[in-house]
Protein backbone atom coordinates (compact mmCIF):
# COMPACT_ATOMS: atom_id res chain seq x y z
CA UNK A 1 0.00 0.00 0.00
CA UNK A 2 2.57 2.57 0.81
CA UNK A 3 6.50 2.52 0.15
CA UNK A 4 8.79 5.15 1.15
CA UNK A 5 12.22 4.97 -0.54
CA UNK A 6 15.06 6.87 1.09
CA UNK A 7 12.99 10.30 1.88
CA UNK A 8 14.92 13.45 2.54
CA UNK A 9 12.81 16.23 4.10
CA UNK A 10 13.63 19.26 5.06
CA UNK A 11 12.01 22.71 6.47
CA UNK A 12 14.30 25.85 5.01
CA UNK A 13 17.93 24.85 5.45
CA UNK A 14 17.12 22.03 7.93
CA UNK A 15 16.78 18.62 6.87
CA UNK A 16 14.76 16.42 9.50
CA UNK A 17 14.25 13.30 7.28
CA UNK A 18 17.54 11.63 6.33
CA UNK A 19 16.82 8.58 4.49
CA UNK A 20 13.80 6.85 5.52
CA UNK A 21 12.48 3.40 4.27
CA UNK A 22 9.04 1.57 4.94
CA UNK A 23 7.31 -0.44 3.55
CA UNK A 24 3.57 -0.87 4.77
CA UNK A 25 1.14 -3.70 3.21
CA UNK A 26 -2.74 -3.57 3.47
CA UNK A 27 -3.80 -4.84 7.11
CA UNK A 28 -0.95 -3.83 8.67
CA UNK A 29 -0.34 -1.87 11.69
CA UNK A 30 3.18 -0.40 12.11
CA UNK A 31 3.81 2.14 15.32
CA UNK A 32 6.99 4.43 14.93
CA UNK A 33 9.01 5.36 18.14
CA UNK A 34 11.52 7.24 19.03
CA UNK A 35 12.75 10.18 21.20
CA UNK A 36 11.70 13.79 21.08
CA UNK A 37 13.08 15.59 17.91
CA UNK A 38 14.00 12.22 16.29
CA UNK A 39 11.34 13.18 13.29
CA UNK A 40 8.22 11.28 13.77
CA UNK A 41 5.66 14.14 13.30
CA UNK A 42 7.57 15.18 10.72
CA UNK A 43 7.31 12.17 8.48
CA UNK A 44 3.80 11.91 9.73
CA UNK A 45 2.83 15.54 7.82
CA UNK A 46 4.89 14.59 4.97
CA UNK A 47 3.44 12.03 4.18
CA UNK A 48 0.13 13.96 4.22
CA UNK A 49 1.16 16.31 2.08
CA UNK A 50 2.10 19.31 4.22
CA UNK A 51 3.71 22.34 2.40
CA UNK A 52 5.82 23.90 4.96
CA UNK A 53 8.13 20.70 4.45
CA UNK A 54 10.36 20.41 0.83
CA UNK A 55 10.74 16.75 -0.14
CA UNK A 56 14.53 16.68 -1.76
CA UNK A 57 14.38 13.26 -2.61
CA UNK A 58 12.92 9.80 -2.75
CA UNK A 59 9.46 8.53 -3.16
CA UNK A 60 6.42 8.06 -1.31
CA UNK A 61 4.53 5.75 -3.60
CA UNK A 62 1.04 5.23 -2.33
CA UNK A 63 -0.88 2.61 -4.60
CA UNK A 64 1.17 2.19 -7.28
CA UNK A 65 1.88 6.11 -7.97
CA UNK A 66 4.44 8.60 -6.43
CA UNK A 67 2.05 11.11 -4.27
CA UNK A 68 5.01 13.60 -3.78
CA UNK A 69 3.91 16.29 -5.62
CA UNK A 70 0.15 15.98 -4.65
CA UNK A 71 -1.76 18.24 -2.39
CA UNK A 72 -3.07 17.35 1.33
CA UNK A 73 -6.64 17.33 -0.45
CA UNK A 74 -6.20 14.66 -2.98
CA UNK A 75 -3.93 12.85 -1.19
CA UNK A 76 -6.82 12.21 0.91
CA UNK A 77 -9.35 11.94 -1.34
CA UNK A 78 -6.46 9.15 -1.81
CA UNK A 79 -7.32 7.02 0.92
CA UNK A 80 -4.87 8.77 3.05
CA UNK A 81 -5.89 10.41 7.05
CA UNK A 82 -3.66 11.90 8.93
CA UNK A 83 -4.69 12.21 13.12
CA UNK A 84 -3.06 15.66 14.43
CA UNK A 85 -1.01 15.50 17.51
CA UNK A 86 -2.41 18.74 18.04
CA UNK A 87 -5.96 19.27 16.92
CA UNK A 88 -6.77 22.48 15.29
CA UNK A 89 -9.45 24.42 16.72
CA UNK A 90 -11.63 26.19 13.98
CA UNK A 91 -14.13 28.75 15.70
CA UNK A 92 -16.52 29.52 13.56
CA UNK A 93 -17.00 26.40 11.93
CA UNK A 94 -19.01 23.69 13.42
CA UNK A 95 -18.27 20.54 14.18
CA UNK A 96 -20.90 18.72 11.94
CA UNK A 97 -20.64 21.90 8.88
CA UNK A 98 -16.54 21.01 8.89
CA UNK A 99 -17.39 17.08 8.41
CA UNK A 100 -20.29 17.77 6.36
CA UNK A 101 -18.35 19.52 3.54
CA UNK A 102 -15.17 17.01 4.16
CA UNK A 103 -17.16 13.76 3.82
CA UNK A 104 -19.34 15.68 0.48
CA UNK A 105 -16.13 16.48 -1.01
CA UNK A 106 -14.92 12.72 -0.72
CA UNK A 107 -17.77 12.22 -2.18
CA UNK A 108 -17.41 14.81 -5.10
CA UNK A 109 -14.62 13.71 -6.03
CA UNK A 110 -15.73 9.28 -5.95
CA UNK A 111 -18.22 10.70 -8.64
CA UNK A 112 -21.33 10.33 -5.99
CA UNK A 113 -23.68 12.27 -4.44
CA UNK A 114 -23.90 14.36 -1.77
CA UNK A 115 -25.31 12.63 1.13
CA UNK A 116 -29.02 13.85 2.37
CA UNK A 117 -29.25 15.44 5.65
CA UNK A 118 -31.25 12.86 6.80
CA UNK A 119 -28.27 10.18 5.60
CA UNK A 120 -25.71 11.93 7.26
CA UNK A 121 -27.20 12.25 10.41
CA UNK A 122 -27.79 8.60 10.74
CA UNK A 123 -23.75 7.89 9.31
CA UNK A 124 -22.80 10.56 11.99
CA UNK A 125 -24.27 9.31 14.88
CA UNK A 126 -23.26 5.25 14.20
CA UNK A 127 -20.01 7.04 13.76
CA UNK A 128 -19.96 9.38 17.33
CA UNK A 129 -20.41 5.86 18.46
CA UNK A 130 -17.29 4.19 18.12
CA UNK A 131 -15.57 7.53 20.03
CA UNK A 132 -18.80 7.60 22.73
CA UNK A 133 -19.05 11.01 21.32
CA UNK A 134 -22.51 12.65 22.15
CA UNK A 135 -24.47 14.91 20.21
CA UNK A 136 -24.17 18.08 21.86
CA UNK A 137 -20.34 17.99 20.22
CA UNK A 138 -21.56 18.60 16.75
CA UNK A 139 -22.41 22.02 16.96
CA UNK A 140 -19.61 23.76 18.91
CA UNK A 141 -16.99 24.97 16.77
CA UNK A 142 -14.62 22.22 15.63
CA UNK A 143 -12.10 21.88 18.89
CA UNK A 144 -13.06 24.76 20.24
CA UNK A 145 -13.09 24.43 24.19
CA UNK A 146 -12.84 20.62 23.54
CA UNK A 147 -10.51 18.98 26.41
CA UNK A 148 -7.63 16.81 25.01
CA UNK A 149 -9.41 13.88 25.44
CA UNK A 150 -12.38 14.99 23.22
CA UNK A 151 -10.21 16.59 20.69
CA UNK A 152 -8.82 13.08 19.89
CA UNK A 153 -12.05 11.31 19.96
CA UNK A 154 -13.05 14.10 17.38
CA UNK A 155 -9.65 12.75 15.23
CA UNK A 156 -10.85 9.09 15.46
CA UNK A 157 -14.49 10.28 14.23
CA UNK A 158 -13.62 11.75 12.03
CA UNK A 159 -11.29 9.20 10.79
CA UNK A 160 -14.36 7.23 10.91
CA UNK A 161 -16.79 9.11 8.62
CA UNK A 162 -13.69 9.72 5.97
CA UNK A 163 -13.13 5.86 5.92
CA UNK A 164 -9.61 6.02 4.92
CA UNK A 165 -7.02 3.52 3.75
CA UNK A 166 -4.07 4.42 5.57
CA UNK A 167 -4.34 6.47 8.63
CA UNK A 168 -1.36 7.90 10.40
CA UNK A 169 -2.27 8.52 13.83
CA UNK A 170 0.57 11.47 15.16
CA UNK A 171 0.86 10.60 19.01
CA UNK A 172 -3.25 10.33 19.54
CA UNK A 173 -2.31 8.85 23.15
CA UNK A 174 -1.14 12.18 24.52
CA UNK A 175 -2.65 13.38 26.84
CA UNK A 176 -4.97 10.80 27.24
CA UNK A 177 -6.18 9.33 30.28
CA UNK A 178 -6.78 5.76 30.66
CA UNK A 179 -10.81 5.90 29.97
CA UNK A 180 -9.88 8.24 26.87
CA UNK A 181 -6.89 6.06 25.90
CA UNK A 182 -9.52 3.22 25.80
CA UNK A 183 -11.93 4.84 23.82
CA UNK A 184 -9.60 5.96 21.19
CA UNK A 185 -8.11 2.59 20.89
CA UNK A 186 -11.30 0.96 20.63
CA UNK A 187 -12.58 3.06 18.00
CA UNK A 188 -9.21 2.56 15.97
CA UNK A 189 -9.83 -1.10 16.59
CA UNK A 190 -13.14 -1.18 15.51
CA UNK A 191 -11.92 0.67 11.88
CA UNK A 192 -9.14 -2.05 11.30
CA UNK A 193 -9.78 -4.31 8.06
CA UNK A 194 -7.86 -6.32 5.88
CA UNK A 195 -7.92 -3.62 3.10
CA UNK A 196 -6.38 -0.42 5.29
CA UNK A 197 -3.53 0.27 7.14
CA UNK A 198 -2.17 2.27 10.14
CA UNK A 199 0.55 3.73 11.36
CA UNK A 200 0.68 4.70 14.79
CA UNK A 201 3.29 7.61 16.16
CA UNK A 202 3.88 7.22 19.77
CA UNK A 203 5.72 7.95 22.79
CA UNK A 204 5.00 5.21 25.08
CA UNK A 205 4.38 1.66 25.01
CA UNK A 206 0.37 2.14 26.68
CA UNK A 207 -0.94 2.59 23.70
CA UNK A 208 0.61 -0.33 21.72
CA UNK A 209 -1.40 -2.56 24.44
CA UNK A 210 -3.98 -1.64 23.30
CA UNK A 211 -3.53 -1.02 19.48
CA UNK A 212 -1.31 -3.99 18.88
CA UNK A 213 1.40 -3.66 15.76
CA UNK A 214 2.60 -5.55 13.38
CA UNK A 215 5.78 -4.09 13.53
CA UNK A 216 7.44 -1.23 15.41
CA UNK A 217 10.20 1.24 13.78
CA UNK A 218 12.56 3.33 15.76
CA UNK A 219 13.05 6.67 14.53
CA UNK A 220 16.13 8.99 15.20
CA UNK A 221 17.87 11.69 13.69
CA UNK A 222 15.60 11.43 10.64
CA UNK A 223 16.08 7.73 9.86
CA UNK A 224 14.91 4.62 10.66
CA UNK A 225 17.75 2.56 12.80
CA UNK A 226 15.80 -0.45 13.80
CA UNK A 227 12.58 -2.53 13.22
CA UNK A 228 10.92 -5.05 15.18
CA UNK A 229 7.94 -6.81 16.28
CA UNK A 230 5.45 -5.32 19.03
CA UNK A 231 7.87 -6.90 21.96
CA UNK A 232 10.27 -4.06 21.13
CA UNK A 233 8.00 -1.76 23.04
CA UNK A 234 8.08 -3.30 26.19
CA UNK A 235 12.17 -3.46 26.03
CA UNK A 236 11.77 0.54 24.43
CA UNK A 237 9.97 0.98 28.07
CA UNK A 238 12.32 -0.34 29.89
CA UNK A 239 15.68 0.28 28.68
CA UNK A 240 14.76 3.33 26.38
CA UNK A 241 16.34 4.33 23.61
CA UNK A 242 20.37 5.05 24.19
CA UNK A 243 21.16 0.85 23.64
CA UNK A 244 19.40 0.98 20.08
CA UNK A 245 21.30 4.75 19.43
CA UNK A 246 24.29 2.86 20.68
CA UNK A 247 24.15 -0.26 18.41
CA UNK B 1 -37.96 55.79 -12.04
CA UNK B 2 -37.80 58.75 -10.03
CA UNK B 3 -34.55 60.17 -8.96
CA UNK B 4 -35.05 59.41 -5.39
CA UNK B 5 -36.57 56.00 -5.15
CA UNK B 6 -37.04 54.47 -2.14
CA UNK B 7 -38.97 51.08 -2.00
CA UNK B 8 -41.11 50.76 1.43
CA UNK B 9 -42.20 47.07 1.62
CA UNK B 10 -43.26 45.60 4.50
CA UNK B 11 -41.69 42.75 5.09
CA UNK B 12 -38.47 40.17 3.41
CA UNK B 13 -41.60 38.48 1.57
CA UNK B 14 -43.57 41.26 1.06
CA UNK B 15 -46.56 39.91 0.60
CA UNK B 16 -48.46 41.44 3.40
CA UNK B 17 -50.10 44.36 4.04
CA UNK B 18 -48.23 47.04 5.74
CA UNK B 19 -48.61 47.38 9.51
CA UNK B 20 -47.11 49.61 11.82
CA UNK B 21 -48.24 53.35 11.04
CA UNK B 22 -45.35 54.97 8.84
CA UNK B 23 -45.87 58.87 8.76
CA UNK B 24 -45.81 59.57 4.72
CA UNK B 25 -46.39 62.80 3.09
CA UNK B 26 -49.72 62.84 1.60
CA UNK B 27 -48.30 63.34 -2.14
CA UNK B 28 -46.81 59.75 -1.68
CA UNK B 29 -49.84 58.05 -0.61
CA UNK B 30 -50.71 57.52 -3.88
CA UNK B 31 -48.17 55.06 -4.43
CA UNK B 32 -48.83 52.48 -2.09
CA UNK B 33 -49.68 49.74 -4.52
CA UNK B 34 -50.26 46.34 -2.30
CA UNK B 35 -48.77 47.16 0.34
CA UNK B 36 -45.89 48.46 -1.80
CA UNK B 37 -45.11 52.15 -0.43
CA UNK B 38 -42.61 53.72 -3.66
CA UNK B 39 -41.59 58.06 -2.54
CA UNK B 40 -39.82 60.86 -3.70
CA UNK B 41 -38.01 63.72 -2.64
CA UNK B 42 -40.01 64.04 0.92
CA UNK B 43 -37.88 62.60 3.97
CA UNK B 44 -39.05 59.65 4.89
CA UNK B 45 -40.27 59.52 8.66
CA UNK B 46 -40.96 56.80 11.00
CA UNK B 47 -43.13 57.55 14.77
CA UNK B 48 -44.17 54.83 16.94
CA UNK B 49 -45.87 55.95 19.69
CA UNK B 50 -45.84 54.63 23.53
CA UNK B 51 -45.76 51.30 23.80
CA UNK B 52 -46.45 50.44 20.19
CA UNK B 53 -44.46 47.31 18.43
CA UNK B 54 -43.72 46.84 15.14
CA UNK B 55 -45.42 43.45 14.30
CA UNK B 56 -43.28 42.86 11.28
CA UNK B 57 -40.02 44.22 10.03
CA UNK B 58 -40.19 47.29 8.06
CA UNK B 59 -37.48 46.84 4.99
CA UNK B 60 -36.52 50.16 3.03
CA UNK B 61 -35.08 49.48 0.07
CA UNK B 62 -32.94 52.64 -1.76
CA UNK B 63 -32.28 51.39 -5.30
CA UNK B 64 -30.40 53.76 -7.58
CA UNK B 65 -29.69 53.54 -11.44
CA UNK B 66 -28.93 54.72 -14.61
CA UNK B 67 -32.10 57.41 -14.72
CA UNK B 68 -30.69 58.96 -11.64
CA UNK B 69 -27.15 59.30 -11.83
CA UNK B 70 -24.67 61.18 -9.47
CA UNK B 71 -25.71 63.24 -6.56
CA UNK B 72 -28.22 62.12 -4.00
CA UNK B 73 -29.01 63.28 -0.53
CA UNK B 74 -31.81 62.59 1.96
CA UNK B 75 -32.86 61.93 5.06
CA UNK B 76 -34.73 59.23 7.07
CA UNK B 77 -35.73 59.82 11.07
CA UNK B 78 -37.06 57.44 13.23
CA UNK B 79 -38.51 57.75 16.81
CA UNK B 80 -39.31 54.78 18.96
CA UNK B 81 -41.14 56.53 21.30
CA UNK B 82 -40.74 55.20 25.17
CA UNK B 83 -41.19 51.32 25.52
CA UNK B 84 -42.15 51.24 22.05
CA UNK B 85 -40.11 48.57 19.93
CA UNK B 86 -39.49 47.45 16.03
CA UNK B 87 -37.23 46.23 13.51
CA UNK B 88 -35.63 47.79 10.61
CA UNK B 89 -33.83 46.38 7.71
CA UNK B 90 -32.63 48.98 5.12
CA UNK B 91 -30.33 48.13 2.57
CA UNK B 92 -29.00 50.43 -0.82
CA UNK B 93 -28.50 49.28 -4.01
CA UNK B 94 -27.43 50.13 -7.07
CA UNK B 95 -28.53 48.51 -10.31
CA UNK B 96 -25.91 49.71 -12.49
CA UNK B 97 -22.04 50.20 -12.90
CA UNK B 98 -22.36 54.03 -13.31
CA UNK B 99 -21.10 56.91 -10.98
CA UNK B 100 -23.09 57.72 -8.09
CA UNK B 101 -22.73 59.76 -4.87
CA UNK B 102 -25.40 58.87 -1.90
CA UNK B 103 -25.44 61.04 1.21
CA UNK B 104 -27.62 59.31 3.57
CA UNK B 105 -28.65 60.35 7.08
CA UNK B 106 -30.51 58.54 9.14
CA UNK B 107 -31.39 60.20 12.57
CA UNK B 108 -31.97 57.22 15.10
CA UNK B 109 -33.90 58.18 18.57
CA UNK B 110 -35.20 55.88 20.53
CA UNK B 111 -37.44 56.86 24.17
CA UNK B 112 -37.23 55.37 28.03
CA UNK B 113 -37.50 51.77 27.03
CA UNK B 114 -37.60 51.76 23.49
CA UNK B 115 -36.33 48.77 21.93
CA UNK B 116 -34.76 48.70 18.12
CA UNK B 117 -32.69 46.69 15.74
CA UNK B 118 -31.75 48.14 12.54
CA UNK B 119 -30.01 46.30 9.74
CA UNK B 120 -28.11 48.47 7.33
CA UNK B 121 -26.53 47.12 4.43
CA UNK B 122 -25.31 48.41 1.03
CA UNK B 123 -24.22 46.34 -2.04
CA UNK B 124 -23.18 49.00 -4.48
CA UNK B 125 -21.07 48.53 -8.04
CA UNK B 126 -17.63 49.75 -7.84
CA UNK B 127 -17.95 53.59 -8.97
CA UNK B 128 -20.69 54.24 -6.25
CA UNK B 129 -20.07 56.20 -2.96
CA UNK B 130 -22.09 56.05 -0.29
CA UNK B 131 -21.54 58.53 2.87
CA UNK B 132 -24.35 57.21 5.49
CA UNK B 133 -24.15 59.42 8.93
CA UNK B 134 -26.37 57.74 11.84
CA UNK B 135 -27.04 60.49 14.42
CA UNK B 136 -28.53 57.91 17.24
CA UNK B 137 -29.48 59.07 20.94
CA UNK B 138 -30.52 56.62 23.51
CA UNK B 139 -33.17 57.21 26.56
CA UNK B 140 -33.07 56.06 30.15
CA UNK B 141 -33.03 52.09 29.66
CA UNK B 142 -33.56 51.85 25.88
CA UNK B 143 -31.58 48.97 24.10
CA UNK B 144 -30.27 49.31 20.17
CA UNK B 145 -28.75 46.54 17.89
CA UNK B 146 -27.78 47.67 14.60
CA UNK B 147 -25.67 45.60 12.17
CA UNK B 148 -23.83 47.45 9.42
CA UNK B 149 -23.02 44.99 6.52
CA UNK B 150 -21.13 46.78 3.83
CA UNK B 151 -21.09 43.68 1.41
CA UNK B 152 -20.42 45.92 -2.23
CA UNK B 153 -18.66 49.05 -3.02
CA UNK B 154 -16.70 51.71 -4.82
CA UNK B 155 -16.75 53.91 -1.31
CA UNK B 156 -18.35 53.33 1.36
CA UNK B 157 -18.19 55.46 4.55
CA UNK B 158 -19.94 55.09 7.77
CA UNK B 159 -20.02 57.29 10.14
CA UNK B 160 -22.02 56.64 13.47
CA UNK B 161 -22.81 58.69 16.68
CA UNK B 162 -24.42 57.62 19.38
CA UNK B 163 -25.53 59.39 22.51
CA UNK B 164 -26.04 57.05 25.54
CA UNK B 165 -28.51 60.07 27.35
CA UNK B 166 -29.78 58.25 30.30
CA UNK B 167 -28.92 55.28 32.78
CA UNK B 168 -29.23 52.22 31.80
CA UNK B 169 -29.13 52.38 27.98
CA UNK B 170 -27.97 49.35 26.12
CA UNK B 171 -26.11 50.10 22.71
CA UNK B 172 -24.87 46.96 20.49
CA UNK B 173 -22.74 47.93 17.19
CA UNK B 174 -21.42 45.55 14.63
CA UNK B 175 -20.41 45.77 11.07
CA UNK B 176 -18.57 43.33 8.83
CA UNK B 177 -17.38 44.93 5.73
CA UNK B 178 -15.24 43.10 2.48
CA UNK B 179 -13.22 45.30 -0.11
CA UNK B 180 -11.50 43.80 -3.18
CA UNK B 181 -10.04 46.03 -6.17
CA UNK B 182 -10.07 49.51 -5.42
CA UNK B 183 -12.95 49.62 -2.83
CA UNK B 184 -12.33 51.83 0.12
CA UNK B 185 -14.75 51.02 3.63
CA UNK B 186 -14.57 53.63 6.60
CA UNK B 187 -16.67 53.00 9.98
CA UNK B 188 -16.32 55.74 12.01
CA UNK B 189 -17.63 55.12 15.56
CA UNK B 190 -18.05 58.03 17.97
CA UNK B 191 -20.08 56.52 21.22
CA UNK B 192 -20.13 58.82 24.19
CA UNK B 193 -21.52 57.44 27.53
CA UNK B 194 -22.67 60.79 29.12
CA UNK B 195 -24.58 59.47 32.05
CA UNK B 196 -23.84 56.51 34.50
CA UNK B 197 -24.67 52.55 34.01
CA UNK B 198 -24.73 52.55 30.34
CA UNK B 199 -23.46 49.50 28.23
CA UNK B 200 -22.16 49.68 25.18
CA UNK B 201 -20.26 47.48 22.51
CA UNK B 202 -18.74 47.58 19.13
CA UNK B 203 -17.73 44.61 16.78
CA UNK B 204 -16.33 45.84 13.22
CA UNK B 205 -14.65 42.95 11.26
CA UNK B 206 -13.03 43.18 7.92
CA UNK B 207 -12.41 40.97 5.38
CA UNK B 208 -9.61 42.63 2.58
CA UNK B 209 -8.91 41.63 -1.27
CA UNK B 210 -6.88 42.99 -3.73
CA UNK B 211 -5.79 46.44 -3.04
CA UNK B 212 -8.98 47.23 -1.00
CA UNK B 213 -8.18 49.85 2.04
CA UNK B 214 -10.46 50.07 4.56
CA UNK B 215 -10.35 52.43 7.85
CA UNK B 216 -11.98 51.59 11.12
CA UNK B 217 -12.23 54.56 13.88
CA UNK B 218 -13.55 53.82 17.38
CA UNK B 219 -14.37 56.53 19.18
CA UNK B 220 -15.57 55.79 22.76
CA UNK B 221 -16.19 59.05 25.45
CA UNK B 222 -17.09 58.27 29.05
CA UNK B 223 -18.42 61.71 30.25
CA UNK B 224 -16.78 62.76 34.04
CA UNK B 225 -19.65 61.10 36.12
CA UNK B 226 -20.55 58.36 33.48
CA UNK B 227 -19.66 55.89 36.43
CA UNK B 228 -20.13 52.17 36.14
CA UNK B 229 -20.12 52.72 32.55
CA UNK B 230 -18.97 49.22 30.08
CA UNK B 231 -17.65 49.89 26.75
CA UNK B 232 -16.51 47.44 24.64
CA UNK B 233 -14.70 47.51 21.43
CA UNK B 234 -13.23 45.06 18.77
CA UNK B 235 -11.98 45.66 15.29
CA UNK B 236 -10.48 42.28 13.17
CA UNK B 237 -8.97 42.55 9.92
CA UNK B 238 -8.36 39.84 7.45
CA UNK B 239 -6.16 40.38 4.69
CA UNK B 240 -6.54 38.11 1.95
CA UNK B 241 -3.74 40.13 0.24
CA UNK B 242 -0.39 41.46 0.04
CA UNK B 243 -1.74 45.08 -1.43
CA UNK B 244 -4.80 45.49 1.37
CA UNK B 245 -5.06 47.17 4.04
CA UNK B 246 -6.21 47.96 7.01
CA UNK B 247 -6.23 51.30 9.24
CA UNK B 248 -7.02 50.47 12.62
CA UNK B 249 -7.88 53.47 15.26
CA UNK B 250 -9.43 53.44 18.89
CA UNK B 251 -9.40 55.78 20.65
CA UNK B 252 -10.80 55.59 24.29
CA UNK B 253 -11.15 59.12 26.40
CA UNK B 254 -12.65 58.05 30.14
CA UNK B 255 -13.09 60.64 32.54
CA UNK B 256 -14.67 58.48 34.80
CA UNK B 257 -12.93 55.92 37.26
CA UNK B 258 -15.28 53.00 37.97
CA UNK B 259 -15.54 51.76 34.33
CA UNK B 260 -15.06 48.60 32.51
CA UNK B 261 -13.65 49.33 28.67
CA UNK B 262 -11.73 47.59 26.58
CA UNK B 263 -10.46 48.01 23.07
CA UNK B 264 -8.28 45.53 20.98
CA UNK B 265 -7.50 45.57 17.15
CA UNK B 266 -6.08 42.87 14.83
CA UNK B 267 -4.92 42.25 11.20
CA UNK B 268 -3.98 39.09 10.75
CA UNK B 269 -4.05 36.64 7.81
CA UNK B 270 -5.55 33.21 7.12
CA UNK B 271 -4.32 30.64 9.98
CA UNK B 272 -2.10 27.98 7.73
CA UNK B 273 -3.12 25.50 10.36
CA UNK B 274 -6.01 25.33 10.20
CA UNK B 275 -5.83 25.48 6.01
CA UNK B 276 -3.65 22.16 6.13
CA UNK B 277 -6.16 20.69 8.75
CA UNK B 278 -9.50 20.68 6.71
CA UNK B 279 -7.33 19.72 3.49
CA UNK B 280 -6.32 16.72 5.21
CA UNK B 281 -10.15 15.97 5.56
CA UNK B 282 -10.21 16.75 1.79
CA UNK B 283 -11.62 19.81 1.72
CA UNK B 284 -10.35 21.74 -1.21
CA UNK B 285 -7.53 24.54 -0.20
CA UNK B 286 -10.14 27.16 -1.82
CA UNK B 287 -13.07 26.15 -0.04
CA UNK B 288 -11.13 25.48 3.18
CA UNK B 289 -10.13 29.28 2.84
CA UNK B 290 -14.10 30.23 2.77
CA UNK B 291 -14.93 28.18 5.28
CA UNK B 292 -12.33 30.14 7.64
CA UNK B 293 -13.64 33.79 5.89
CA UNK B 294 -17.11 32.41 6.83
CA UNK B 295 -16.20 31.61 10.04
CA UNK B 296 -14.43 35.06 10.17
CA UNK B 297 -17.77 37.29 9.38
CA UNK B 298 -19.88 34.66 11.59
CA UNK B 299 -19.42 36.21 14.32
CA UNK B 300 -20.93 39.71 12.90
CA UNK B 301 -23.89 37.94 11.66
CA UNK B 302 -24.65 36.29 14.50
CA UNK B 303 -25.51 39.47 15.88
CA UNK B 304 -28.68 39.38 13.73
CA UNK B 305 -31.48 38.26 15.84
CA UNK B 306 -34.01 37.14 12.85
CA UNK B 307 -32.97 34.00 11.27
CA UNK B 308 -34.23 34.46 8.46
CA UNK B 309 -32.57 37.49 8.04
CA UNK B 310 -29.23 36.13 9.13
CA UNK B 311 -29.89 32.96 6.39
CA UNK B 312 -30.22 35.24 3.85
CA UNK B 313 -27.48 37.56 4.89
CA UNK B 314 -24.81 34.46 5.27
CA UNK B 315 -25.87 33.67 1.61
CA UNK B 316 -24.83 37.14 0.33
CA UNK B 317 -21.92 37.05 2.22
CA UNK B 318 -20.68 33.49 0.92
CA UNK B 319 -21.62 34.95 -2.93
CA UNK B 320 -20.02 37.82 -2.04
CA UNK B 321 -16.51 35.95 -0.64
CA UNK B 322 -17.15 33.90 -3.95
CA UNK B 323 -16.37 36.53 -6.30
CA UNK B 324 -20.05 37.07 -7.13
CA UNK B 325 -21.77 40.49 -7.46
CA UNK B 326 -24.15 39.24 -5.03
CA UNK B 327 -27.61 40.15 -5.27
CA UNK B 328 -30.78 39.76 -3.09
CA UNK B 329 -32.86 37.21 -4.75
CA UNK B 330 -35.52 36.60 -3.60
CA UNK B 331 -36.02 39.60 -1.95
CA UNK B 332 -38.54 41.63 -3.72
CA UNK B 333 -39.87 41.77 -7.30
CA UNK B 334 -38.70 45.36 -7.99
CA UNK B 335 -35.01 45.01 -6.39
CA UNK B 336 -32.10 43.41 -8.07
Amino acid sequence: MLTIKDLHASVGEKEILKGINLQVNAGEVHAIMGPNGSGKSTLASVIAGRETFTVTSGEIIYKGRDITSLSPEERSWAGIFLGFQYPIEIPGVTNVNFIKTAVNEQRKQKGLPALSAAEFLKLMREKMAYVEMDSSFSGRGVNVGFSGGEKKRNEIFQMAMLEPELSILDETDSGLDVDALRIVATGVNKMRTPQNATIVITHYQRLLDYIVPDFIHVLYKGRIIHTAGKELALEIEKRGYDWLINE
Amino acid sequence: MDANQFIYVPDLSAEDEFRCRVLLPDNLQQYIINGNVRGGKTPFELNLGRGERMEKSLQIIGVRNAACKGELSFEETFRFGPGSSGRIISCSHTLTPDEFSTRERMVINLEEGANAEFFVMQNEHNKARHDLRCDISLAEGASLRMVFISLHGGEINNEINVDLNGPHADCDLSGLYLTDTGQKMSNSVQLRHLVPDCHSNQLFKGILNDDGVSKFYGGILVAPDAQHTEAFQANHNLLLSDSSRAYSKPQLEIYADDVKCSHGATVGRLDEEELFYMRTRGITADEARLLQQMAFAYEVLERITSSELRERVLSLVEGRLRGDFASCKGCTKNCC
